[in-house]
């Protein structure tokens, strides 16, 4: 069901058998990082939400792979977006992770710390020069050595903003903000002049803004946070401004994604992060709103935007090395990435992939637009995200924020509890 | 025993020969008494199906209706099945349906004789443990379902048995709480009953079959719509064990449609009625066993 | 039904002890005429059930215990620790919580779970036209999936949703049902009550259905009201259904989990207020970074509390009874 969701998914891994089911057990006779062996034999590739919109493009993928090497058989399987970090748990632990797996940084450092992700800096460094720089980093974890997932799609999204409320407010709907100061500026006004009516955001203030607002997140050597430094604690007091000044949504604190997406629809909110995708939503569910939509790039002061990164880990424990390295190399080289880049709105991995006039030729399309903003940005990118920052620290960060915005405690106070309970979970996770 | 033995009884008489409403003891119902009740039952009505009725009413709006509007229309303008039309072309609703429908129907037969034959041992037998094997049950039922998810998903997998329906249906085959319905119809059952038929020379299996099951039917009727309904809803189950989607449960399938379409509330209502409206056709089948089940005092305290 | 059999075993073990004893005595058994004798062990009887439960319930929970003392996560094996998962818990903020909004649902839920269903038991236990589709209509939400029936909540209490619009148009104005730290727990709640109704009410006609109408016509004759009539005669009539109905209610209310999820959030409302104890054993317990040791050590606490509840709502009955 739609909200279903990790929700009741959830509940699950909370009891594993005792340690003889334990870790990824599945298949003593595969884990050789050596990758020189023929290409044959049947492996499994999972993606990520990935079949709904792209079921011909994979299939035919697959076919043109099993077709270059005969022998070989890949069987694929897509996953819910909900639950994924559950089912890949699940799989982790009982040892029937897939030979391929999507995933995204924060899901290959526990993998690749319980050994179940193959070190392709050992087993694949000759690939290693075909993706750009920051993308191969993009999957090694602070604290040990080695690259876990071949770098796949980039994406960065835009910020869209109503113009109409803009007009309203009296802000000039062609200068939207760009850094947090001018974003705090401007949200104040807005709310103002609305009489608290609009609110400019509908989130609370993530990991990723403490990162685009400058605040140094961890320190170099990966063992503990520093997001309550005099900077994040300068953020957290603006955002809870802008939360009494109801510039920041009322409803910030139980917002989840659809819900202030639901709010930028219905005009309640002046501003909301997105993609691409988007843009085609919006044209259906609220027309007049298309019309006066603005693009531009998300906020950042510290002259960066934030780029999620996914990937595709080879596991470990793999019977068939070879095939597996292969076939993630084939899915994510630039032919490949670059096709499936025009099917939708991601973008390549692969070094030069973004020079491509598809990525930087306007044709006058809002789409087209939005692309080569995106790519253009995309090439100073940072995943702010750090690797550790598991969910429960994320829940954590959350919850006191929301402290501090209902002044239950000092933005100060919050962001102490807050790193203390984010290194204590970094501690637990060994 | 009775609810709805009584209920034909009453209505058929009821407008042929006697204009007048009685009660049970042949009393009149008095008119204002009558109105009252009905005005009750109505406004409970809308409390309880009234929040189905505005999820039906929201997947028949169209694209270009307002389904937020202020005062709220409780009435599409323009009704249409197009949302529906749009939840089958972004999953294979059918096949998710079909998957479903086979995991509920064999977790309806594994239940039934499991749950019968446990709960008529329980009850009806004696032997060394039976009470040991009555608190095995109990305890299951007190168990947590959410925490223990992982273990069973380990252990299907030392059976071989993950990524199939067999595996669905597992772990949910012979629920506690069926055996103890079962185990508590039984125990209602006169004596006598099966003692004459003990006299007679038939066997355990001929008391069984013979005898005690046909008089518990109703009971057997809750236990299959429990069964059926607790296979269809399930959730995180199917999702933690089956990995090809094309064995996906409609509960996964529909998932796809939050995932990719969160701010349709359209299409995730018409998702919603896929998913809710085989359940209540079911129901309305059923109900009358399901009535008279529950009055053989199966829940009874 | 957990509690009539655990209420059933005990006192009314003697009362059984009929000379009808058949299992007792296999050699007296007479051979069927009929058919070849079948096996008869009443352990065969027994096996599909226990094998299922045995295999799929009871081993996962034995290791859930056994975890409960060490500190496991999701990926790395753990090490025995005694006792320290629960002196964590003590000075655990968020354990605390926790407990206090599983404790505030069980004081919200079980009352109206009580007597709701009650009232609607004897609004429909009258054969009047029509009555047996008030009843199925009414069981309905039982029917639909919590799921589902959280979607449907949540797009009724939602800002914009049906409840709001209607509330505008009778110039109440907006109220944030799912917002608030304190609404959201109630609307919560209200769900759970919403959709237990029926499920209780079912239970309740059974009942009634066993209550001597000599009782009421007495009662009748005495000139006793409808009201006194409830109190006095139908009330103690269904008692023990009544004890029955909380046992089960204040268990399942203890444990609440899908409810608040789904309307709060998967970070349990504003700050995380709203988090009941289940949802923490899922958000501690769940993912690749899951402390699947600590979040077995909270499942414990709440398995022991439940049985710790449903023994005390026996006792208080028979308490009674004596």
């Amino acid at each position: 069901m739609p909200i279903s969701r990790r929700a009741l998914a959830a509940a699950a891994v909370t009891a594993l058998v005792l340690p003889l089911s334990a870790c990824g057990s599945g298949g003593d006779g595969g884990g050789t990082t050596d990758a020189s062996g023929k290409v044959e034999g049947d492996i499994t590739f999972q993606t990520w939400n990935l079949r709904a919109n792209f079921k011909d493009y994979f299939e035919g993928l697959i076919a043109d792979f099993e077709k270059k090497y005969p022998g070989t058989h890949v069987k694929w399987v897509d996953q819910p977006a909900e639950g994924y970090a559950d089912k890949i748990s699940a799989d982790a632990a009982g040892g029937t992770l897939p030979d391929v797996v999507n995933v995204s940084p924060d899901l290959v450092a526990p993998l690749a710390k319980a050994g179940l992700a193959m070190d392709l800096d050992k087993a694949a460094a000759k690939y290693k020069a075909e993706y750009l720089p920051g993308a191969w980093a993009g999957h090694q974890v602070p604290g040990m050595t080695g690259t876990y997932a071949f770098p796949w799609y980039l994406n960065t999204g835009p910020l869209f903003y109503n113009k109409t409320l803009f007009k309203k407010a009296g802000l000039d709907p062609n200068k939207p903000p760009k850094t947090y100061d001018e974003l705090f500026t401007d949200a104040l006004q807005m709310a103002d002049k609305t009489g608290g009516k609009v609110a400019t955001l509908a989130n609370v203030p993530t990991i990723e803004d403490f990162g685009r607002y400058g605040v140094p997140l961890m320190d170099k050597a990966g063992t503990g946070f520093t997001f309550n430094d005099a900077k994040g604690v300068e953020l957290l007091t603006k955002y809870k401004q802008l939360y009494d000044a109801k510039a920041l949504d009322p409803q910030a604190l139980t917002a989840t994604p659809e819900s202030s997406g639901k709010k930028f629809l219905t005009g309640a909110v002046a501003m909301n992060p997105g993609s691409a995708l988007d843009l085609d939503n919006f044209k259906k569910q609220a027309p007049n709103l298309y019309k006066n939509i603005g693009i531009t790039d998300q906020i950042t002061s510290t002259g960066h935007v934030n780029m999620y990164v996914m990937g595709l880990m080879v596991n470990a424990k793999t019977k068939h090395t070879p095939t597996a390295i292969a076939f993630a190399h084939y899915v994510t080289d630039a032919e490949h990435q670059m096709s499936f880049a025009k099917k939708v709105a991601i973008f390549p991995s692969t070094a030069g992939s973004l020079d491509d006039p598809y990525f930087t030729k306007e044709d006058g399309t809002d789409e087209t637009r939005v692309r080569i903003a995106a790519a253009k940005s995309l090439k100073d990118a940072v995943n702010y995200t750090p690797v550790l920052f598991s969910d429960q620290m994320k829940t954590a960060l959350r919850n006191e924020v929301a402290k501090a915005l209902q002044g239950k405690q000092s933005p100060k106070a919050a962001l102490d509890n807050a790193v203390k309970a984010c290194d204590q979970l970094l501690k637990q996770q060994g | 025993m009775s609810l709805v033995q009584k209920t034909p009884a009453t209505r058929t008489p009821a407008p042929a020969r006697r204009p007048r409403l009685t009660d049970d003891n042949g009393r009149r119902v008095r008119a204002w008494e009558l109105i009252l009740r009905y005005v009750l039952l109505l406004a409970v009505l809308a409390l309880t199906v009234g929040p189905f009725l505005w999820q039906l009413s929201t997947s028949l709006k169209g694209p270009t209706e307002d389904i937020f509007s202020s005062p709220p229309k409780f009435l599409p303008s323009h009704p249409t099945l197009h949302n529906y039309e749009r939840v089958s072309q972004t999953i294979p609703v059918w096949d998710y349906a079909l998957n479903s429908l086979k995991v509920a129907t064999a977790n309806v037969v594994t239940n039934c004789v499991g749950s019968a034959l446990a709960g008529y041992a329980l009850a009806r037998l004696r032997y060394r443990g039976r009470r040991a094997t009555t608190v095995v049950f109990v305890l299951a039922m007190l168990v947590p379902a959410e925490s223990i998810v992982i273990a069973q998903f380990t252990t299907m997998r030392d059976l071989g048995l993950n990524n199939t329906l067999v595996g669905v249906v597992l772990p949910g085959a012979v629920a506690a709480m069926n055996v103890l319905l079962m185990r508590n119809a039984f125990l209602n059952l006169p004596y006598e009953i099966e003692e004459a038929a003990y006299v007679d020379g038939a066997n355990v299996w001929q008391r069984f079959l013979r005898i005690a099951l046909p008089s518990v039917k109703g009971t057997l009727a809750v236990v299959a719509i429990f069964a059926f309904m607790g296979a269809w809803d399930d959730f995180l189950w199917p999702l933690i064990v089956l990995s090809d989607p094309s064995k996906f449960t409609l509960t996964i399938g529909l998932n796809y449609l939050h995932g990719t379409f969160a701010n349709d509330e359209r299409l995730v209502a018409a998702g919603t009625v896929i998913a809710v409206a085989p359940l209540i056709a079911l129901f309305a089948c059923l109900q009358r066993y399901f009535f008279r089940g529950v009055g053989e005092g199966a829940v009874k305290g | 039904m957990a509690t009539s059999t655990a209420s059933r075993t005990r006192p009314s073990r003697p009362a059984r002890r009929s000379p009808w004893r058949p299992a007792r005595h296999p050699a007296g058994r007479p051979v069927s005429r009929v058919r070849r004798q079948l096996p008869t062990s009443p352990w065969l009887f027994a096996a599909p059930g226990l094998l299922i439960t045995g295999a799929f319930i009871l081993y996962p929970f034995v290791s859930t215990v056994i975890n409960a003392f060490t500190d496991r996560r999701t990926l790395i094996p753990g090490r025995f620790v005694g006792l320290a998962n629960f002196r964590e818990l003590l000075h655990d903020d968020m354990f605390w919580t926790g407990l206090r909004n599983s404790a505030l649902y069980v004081v919200g839920v079980v009352p109206a779970l009580v007597v709701l269903p009650l009232l609607l038991a004897l609004l429909v236990q009258k054969n009047i036209p029509g009555i047996t589709f008030f009843r199925s209509a009414f069981y309905t939400p039982v029917v639909a999936s919590i799921v589902v029936v959280g979607l449907i909540w949540v797009w009724l209490l939602d800002e914009r949703g049906l409840v709001n619009s209607l509330l505008e148009t009778i110039g109440v104005g907006k109220v944030g049902f799912l917002s608030d730290q304190w609404l959201l727990l109630l609307s919560a709640m209200t769900v759970t009550v919403w959709k237990g109704l029926g499920y209780y009410m079912i239970i309740y006609l059974a009942a009634l259905a066993n209550v001597p109408r000599e009782l009421h016509e007495a009662a009748a004759v005495d000139g006793a009201g409808a009201v006194r009539r409830f109190l006095t005669v139908t009330v103690p009539a269904v008692r023990s259904t009544m004890v029955l109905v909380a046992a089960l209610s204040s268990v399942a209310a203890f444990k609440v989990f899908s409810e608040v999820y789904l309307m709060a959030g998967p970070s349990g409302g504003p700050a995380g207020e709203d988090t009941t104890l289940v949802m923490l054993v899922q958000r501690t317990g769940t993912g690749l970074t899951g402390r699947v040791g600590y979040a077995s050590a909270i499942s414990l606490v709440v398995f022991v509390v439940t049985v710790v509840l449903m023994l005390l709502v026996l006792r208080a009955d028979r308490r009674e009874d004596s």
